[in-house]
């Protein structure tokens, strides 16, 4: 179920404006301690390399606008 | 046409073919779903839901019929049905949602007017069968494409500052027909914090649009109701087209297939679990 939803979101992200490499789906076992220290090291330096995610600019942005106007009433 | 309906429908009440009628009465200029039950009920305001200078008034039927089906299991209904609503009742017949469906109810069908079709940019303005109405030509969105032409960041822009304007009113997903879930995850604080305004974003509108991946049968009725005026028929209907090229899985239409997120199966074709 999980493989069908990832391809299916990964295609919806791209659509709402979110690098879909943003987000990854792999199988590892309990027993493959160095296969997810691999995994999860190589998606870390992906996702590094792909920044900060756009979607913090995004909320950061709004945040002060929300402020003020409560500030304001 | 509203005489046609209403002389087939006095005509399956009186031969005892439904014991009610679900569909839409005018009550002082305001119209409302409302229970048919006897056939003289029929002379007192009985409507297509026509307004006047205005688009028809449209309800989601089908989620009321699901309500009806299982609180009078004795009972066999009719409906009034518009190609939108026929969708809402295959899907979720579907999904089980409508027990011994096709003994409980027998559908009304009736055509829109090409006005209503190019408004809502319908798929099939008209039921399989209709007992009135001529038949309008469906019409294809165009804000898909317009929003796949961009680039990732101007989409991002596009949708930040739509979704920005919801006031979270769950108005989308209360007057959606094949929205039956018991608990939903749109008020689950630890998915989706509660309490902001807006609503944490993108994550609750893409929550929700996931949710409707392999159900939404596009009536917009969403869209119609939104006070923020978000235009969720794009979201949904790109929906709608990755579930086509992922699953090859098209709702609302006859049949026992399977929504392809209901259900254990074959792999989407590709995967990232054997590489």
């Amino acid at each position: 179920m999980t493989v069908k939803r990832i391809g299916f979101m990964q295609k919806l992200l791209a659509f709402s404006g979110v690098d879909p490499e943003r987000l990854l789906l792999k199988w590892v076992s309990s027993a493959e301690g160095p296969r997810f220290a691999k995994v999860v090291t190589e998606f870390t330096e992906k996702i590094r390399s792909l920044g900060p995610s756009p979607l913090a600019d995004a909320r950061a942005g709004r945040q002060p606008a929300a402020k003020t106007s409560a500030e304001a009433s | 046409m509203v005489e046609q309906v209403r002389e087939h429908v006095r005509k399956l009440l009186t031969e005892g073919q439904i014991s009610a009628f679900l569909g839409l009465r005018d009550q002082d200029g305001n119209i409302v779903p409302y229970v048919f039950e006897k056939p003289e009920d029929l002379d007192d305001g009985f409507t297509l839901g026509e307004v006047e200078g205005a688009l028809p008034a449209r309800y989601p039927l089908a989620k009321l019929l699901m309500v009806l089906v299982s609180a009078d299991p004795e009972k066999k209904f009719g409906m009034l049905v518009r190609g939108c609503d026929e969708r809402a009742l295959y899907e979720l017949v579907r999904w089980n949602q409508l027990p011994g469906a096709a003994d409980r109810f027998v559908k009304v069908g009736f055509a829109c007017p090409q006005e209503l079709a190019d408004a809502h940019e319908c798929r099939k303005p008209f039921p399989d069968e209709c007992v009135a109405g001529e038949k309008a030509q469906p019409v294809m969105n165009a804000s898909v494409k317009e929003l796949d032409a961009k680039d990732l960041p101007e989409r991002l822009e596009y949708w930040s500052r739509v979704f920005d304007r919801c006031i979270k009113c769950y108005g989308c997903r209360d007057v959606c027909p094949v929205c039956f879930c018991n608990v939903c995850t749109l008020e689950e604080n630890a998915l989706i914090r509660t309490g902001d305004l807006p609503p944490e974003n993108p994550i609750f509108h893409l929550t929700r649009a996931a949710h409707m991946a392999g159900r939404c049968i596009d009536c917009n009725l969403c869209t119609e109701v939104c006070p923020a005026e978000i235009p969720l028929r794009t979201l949904y209907k790109k929906v709608a087209e990755i579930v086509q090229e992922e699953f090859g899985y098209v709702t609302g239409e006859p049949g026992d297939a399977k929504s392809p997120l209901n259900f254990l199966g074959p792999d989407p074709g590709h995967t990232s679990a054997h590489d």
